[in-house]
């Protein structure tokens, strides 16, 4: 590898490493693996880094490479145990359509702490973490997270919105449940 | 203009900055018209942005630039290599070090180390635990993932001097790899192939990687503090409780010893206890040996 190349693969390296981690965490949710992720996630990047194109979507890149090497580890792991979850397409919660964007738990949204956010993320389904993430805390558009996530933009459209409905379900349900506590606490 | 029931649904499509053209422009027509609508809007937003201001929601682990560092920086050649498991497998080689021959001393007088101070017989009157030790548990996923290439080592020595100076200022312990002691004139049948560092609650263990006759042995060290073995079949020895056990068709044995935790992993026969037999070809070593092996 030529020393300019190998700078600039360094400087990108560094620049999306939080978020890399970040991502890695939401795909395994554990520390270790999380780390082993973003290791290896680097070291195939860098084997096909000088065949990138100047103007290519590093970031976008670096994402695709780490969904597809935890999806690999995820089929071949055939050994470990496996982990059945729901079918995001088919398990959204009845009542939780559009009238909850409207309803008057949303007043509750006005203190949610990073802890709360982050609890309410990792109890959903993967297909929900890893797009609320991109999209949320990444900010790819939707066309970049379908291809990272390799399916349709409509896809990532209606995965997004139930994502979304569940983390205001969840986060509003628990903002209403520290509130009726504070308020058993002052009577 | 659009309705109030179309610009609900849109509503995430703009925010997204999804939102084009006409489209766009019918959107924000009725947004200026709709007050219901921009309350709804601002409360979405609300909602947002609150997903976002939680960014970073991992904090990043102290030790993963320094150990990221070695690829980022070029210093780790990868190439792929065949497995068995159709994963993508990749070795890194740290570059400009030196190659090693594979017979390691270090190696061999470890498994001398671990073996020989062991006495093992069973103590009869504790019952097996069925409960695995995380350690072990841990032990044997590093083996199996180092296996199949997904943990490569970070650094490649069959020198145990750059092995424990590697990991002096990265694990919060204190690591010496013992010598072979060359006058034994035993044949060196114990390669040490490198080390790397792997987490394990919110710390760093010491994994290092060897090998004999093609056949990988894993050992993985902590602090005491972090994790004390349990679990399995309890062996005792001069004073000490060595823990068996057999996990996904590894063979396992922890102990703890001077404020460290160790785990070794081998897919050996029985306890594993052959690598003793090429080590210890005396009649007095022979004899704990036998020792090792399970009734039948």
């Amino acid at each position: 590898m030529s020393r300019p190349i190998e700078t600039e693969f360094h400087r990108i390296a560094m620049e999306h490493l939080p978020a890399l981690y970040g991502f890695a965490m939401t795909l395994t949710r554990e520390q270790t693996a999380a780390e082993d992720l973003v290791q290896e996630t680097y070291l195939r990047a860098l084997r096909s880094f000088e065949k990138l194109m100047p103007d290519s979507n590093h970031k976008g890149w670096l994402f695709a490479i780490m969904r597809n090497i935890w999806l690999n580890e995820i089929r071949h792991a055939k050994s470990g145990p496996h982990f059945v979850e729901l079918d995001p397409e088919n398990s959204v919660e009845k009542g939780s359509a559009d009238n909850s964007r409207t309803s008057p738990h949303v007043i509750f949204m006005t203190k949610i702490t990073r802890t709360e956010v982050r609890a309410a993320i990792e109890s959903l389904p993967v297909q929900y973490r890893e797009v609320v993430v991109l999209r949320d805390l990444e900010g790819f558009s939707y066309q970049e997270i379908a291809a990272i996530l390799e399916c349709p933009a409509g896809t990532v459209m209606s995965r997004l919105g139930r994502a979304r409905e569940r983390l205001r379900l969840l986060l509003s349900r628990w903002q209403g449940e520290v509130k009726s506590k504070a308020k058993v606490n002052e009577l | 203009m659009i309705s109030c029931r179309d610009f609900i649904v849109q509503l995430p499509l703009y925010l997204d900055d999804e939102l084009r053209g006409d489209e766009r422009s019918a959107f924000e027509a009725h947004l200026d018209n709709c007050a219901n609508c921009r309350s709804a809007i601002i409360r979405e937003n609300d909602f947002l942005k609150s997903i976002r201001e939680a960014r970073p929601l991992y904090p990043l682990p102290i030790n993963l630039e320094a150990r990221i560092q070695p690829i980022i920086s070029g210093n780790v050649e990868t190439r792929s290599e065949p497995d068995d498991s159709q994963t993508t497998v990749f070795a890194s080689r740290v570059t400009g070090k030196k190659r090693y021959g594979w017979i390691s001393l270090a190696a061999a007088v470890l498994i001398v180390f671990v073996i020989s101070t062991i006495y093992l017989t069973r103590r009869r009157d504790v019952p097996l635990s069925n409960k695995l030790s995380e350690f072990a548990m841990l032990a044997v996923d590093t083996h199996l993932r180092h296996l199949r290439g997904q943990l490569p080592l970070e650094i490649k020595t069959t020198s145990p001097e750059e092995i424990s100076d590697w990991f002096a200022n990265k694990v919060s312990f204190s690591l010496k790899l013992p010598h072979y002691q060359e006058s034994s004139g035993q044949e060196k049948l114990y390669e040490l192939q490198g080390a790397r560092l792997v987490g394990f609650k919110s710390d760093y263990a010491a994994y290092v990687a060897y090998e004999m006759k093609k056949r990988p042995i894993t050992l993985v060290v902590t602090s005491n503090s972090v994790a004390m073995p349990s679990g399995g079949e309890e062996l005792l020895s001069k004073g000490m409780t060595f823990h068996w056990d057999s996990i996904n068709g590894l063979k396992v044995i922890t102990w703890s010893d001077r404020g460290l935790t160790y785990a070794l992993v081998s897919d050996l026969d029985e306890r594993g206890q052959q690598s003793c037999v090429v080590c210890h070809q005396g009649t007095k070593d022979r004899d704990f040996i036998e020792n090792l092996k399970p009734a039948h």
